[in-house]
């Protein structure tokens, strides 16, 4: 009996230690990453067991035609229209699924308020690739992101 | 329409409604710390966009429906036939497009596209046809199966070249008894571009195309602009087409513009219409179909990746003449050639109607 509590424990020790690994190495994609375009900069945080982006810096932060800071007016729920972009929530619910991938996520894109199917490859540790795409992955697109330095808090 | 319907509900799809964990969190960030930050190892490549604001979205996947109204059709004297003009009802058929990326990152998009366009001749009184031209009308579609691929090379950050190229197999077969690989016509196009700002992306090229019917060599010139209110904007690919948009909201769009459409296609002469009595049955027949159509577009989009778009206009024939393209080696008569024709027909300019029901692109 004690021989089998002994290994149902070092079963269960073992097997959190691994769960636990994982998750460490899934919290490589935490930091603050650029898209291609270089018009805002996404930081990276783990909620839970799950990672999340929001935009934390915008190129243009006003809106043109106002000089307003830009809000999500693109929207399809007309109640999130005011909601500004600073802080947006962009990429959600990502998993890490082992082998330097994050899948299970959605990205939002502002510009014409589409929601996609999403999944984050890191080609290296300062590199993403994040494909959005719909129903299928051959439907879809790759951006390049770069990883940025973490700021020094003021 | 059921087809479609069945589409629609069988494609898993994603809705935006960014209700739940978008916002942040109560606690103030200083959004001000990630003014100055460096790549952690240099710097980024940056390349340019092959979008700019507020186009309106790439269709993937296309299935549509195209209705000409009645109009006349007159065909021209050859060989033993006299002239004949015959009243049609209506020009009708299905067109289904699929563009789809297989390479598409910053670097490079690269895409496979596919086409089938089927066109049916209605004629008000078919019994009563005796011009070749007209009996094959009215006994086969006119259609087309194609294969096409788009490729954007961006050069650097404003710069790109875009390449386009299609081989088509135009004609009056019947599926699955495609004509020979020998009668197929190719088109191509090569510009390059640059994109000076989010709103506005133009290029320069050549093009060997069928546009108008027959082959030519034009220089192709795209547009596109959006408005900073993201309100208006041009979409040109001139001479091939040109639009005005007026957005709506990035869900609805109003177009006004033009296409020049053509092709040419192989007449099979199945039927053993065109006899020459002095050579037999002629096999070497081609239709030089070139259309222009003056046109309003309403796209909306329908739910999730699914978009309508139905356009009304009119459409005013170029050319509807017959060329005699011995073994399918076709000819370049450009605008100033003078090699003359098999045979000239004349079409009346009805008004048209177009819809179709889009998967359009991330």
């Amino acid at each position: 009996m004690n021989t089998l509590k002994a290994v149902l424990f070092l079963f269960v020790f073992s097997l959190s230690s691994m769960l636990s690994f994982a998750q460490e190495e899934g919290d490589k994609l935490i930091g603050v990453w650029e898209p291609s375009h270089g018009k805002a900069k996404v930081k990276v945080e783990k909620i839970g067991s799950k990672y999340y982006g929001k935009i934390v810096w915008l190129k243009e932060p006003n809106d043109p035609e106002n000089g307003q800071p830009k809000v999500d007016r693109n929207n399809p729920d007309e109640s999130m229209r005011t909601q500004p972009l600073k802080g947006y929530r962009i990429l959600k619910d990502f998993v890490y699924a082992g082998e330097n991938e994050w899948n299970e996520g959605t990205i939002y894109d502002p510009e014409n308020g589409n929601t996609y199917s999403c999944t984050i490859k890191m080609k290296d540790e300062n590199t993403l690739d994040i494909r959005g795409f719909i129903g299928v992955s051959a439907l879809g697109r790759t951006d390049v992101w770069k990883r940025l330095q973490m700021p020094k808090k003021k | 329409m059921a087809f479609c319907v069945a589409i629609l509900f069988s494609f898993p799809l994603e809705l935006a409604a960014q209700a739940d964990s978008t916002l942040v969190e109560e606690d103030e960030e200083d959004y001000n710390m990630y003014d100055d930050l460096e790549f952690v190892d240099g710097t980024a490549k940056r390349f340019a966009n092959a979008k700019i604001k507020g186009l309106s979205p790439a269709k993937l996947i296309s299935l549509g429906y195209d209705y000409q109204g009645g109009h006349d059709i007159t065909a021209g004297a050859y060989l033993t036939a006299t002239e004949e003009k015959a009243k049609l009802n209506a020009v009708h058929g299905t067109r289904f497009d699929a563009n789809i990326p297989v390479i598409s990152k910053n670097s490079l998009i690269v895409q496979l596209g596919a086409r089938f366009w089927d066109v049916n001749y209605e004629f008000d009184d078919p019994a009563s046809l005796t011009h070749p031209l007209l009996t094959t009308l009215a006994n086969n579609n006119l259609r087309t199966v194609g294969l096409n691929s788009t490729v954007f090379k961006p050069l650097n950050e404003t710069s790109f070249l875009l390449f386009q190229g299609s081989a088509d197999m135009n004609g009056d077969f019947d599926i699955p008894d495609f004509q020979r690989l020998k009668y197929n016509r190719y088109s191509i196009a090569a510009l390059w571009g640059k994109r000076p700002s989010d709103y506005k992306q133009w290029a320069i090229g050549v093009s060997r195309t069928y546009r108008a019917g027959e082959l030519n060599y034009i220089p192709v010139i795209l547009y596109n602009w959006t408005s900073v209110s993201n309100t208006w904007g041009t979409e040109i690919l001139f001479p091939a087409r040109g639009h005005l948009r007026y957005t709506l909201n990035p869900r609805n769009m109003l177009f006004v513009g033009f296409e020049l459409e053509g092709n040419s296609y192989k007449v099979g002469n199945q039927n053993s219409a065109f006899v020459d009595p002095f050579d037999g049955k002629k096999d070497d027949l081609e239709i030089r179909r070139g259309e222009l159509r003056f046109r309003f577009i309403y796209a909306r989009q329908l739910i999730g990746f699914f978009w309508l778009s139905a356009q009304a206009g009119y459409r005013v024939n170029y050319s509807y003449n017959i060329d005699e393209v011995p073994n399918g080696t076709d000819f370049y008569r450009g605008f100033f050639g003078d090699q003359p024709l098999a045979m000239q027909n004349t079409l009346g300019n009805p008004f048209y109607f177009n819809v179709s029901i889009n998967l359009v692109s991330p």
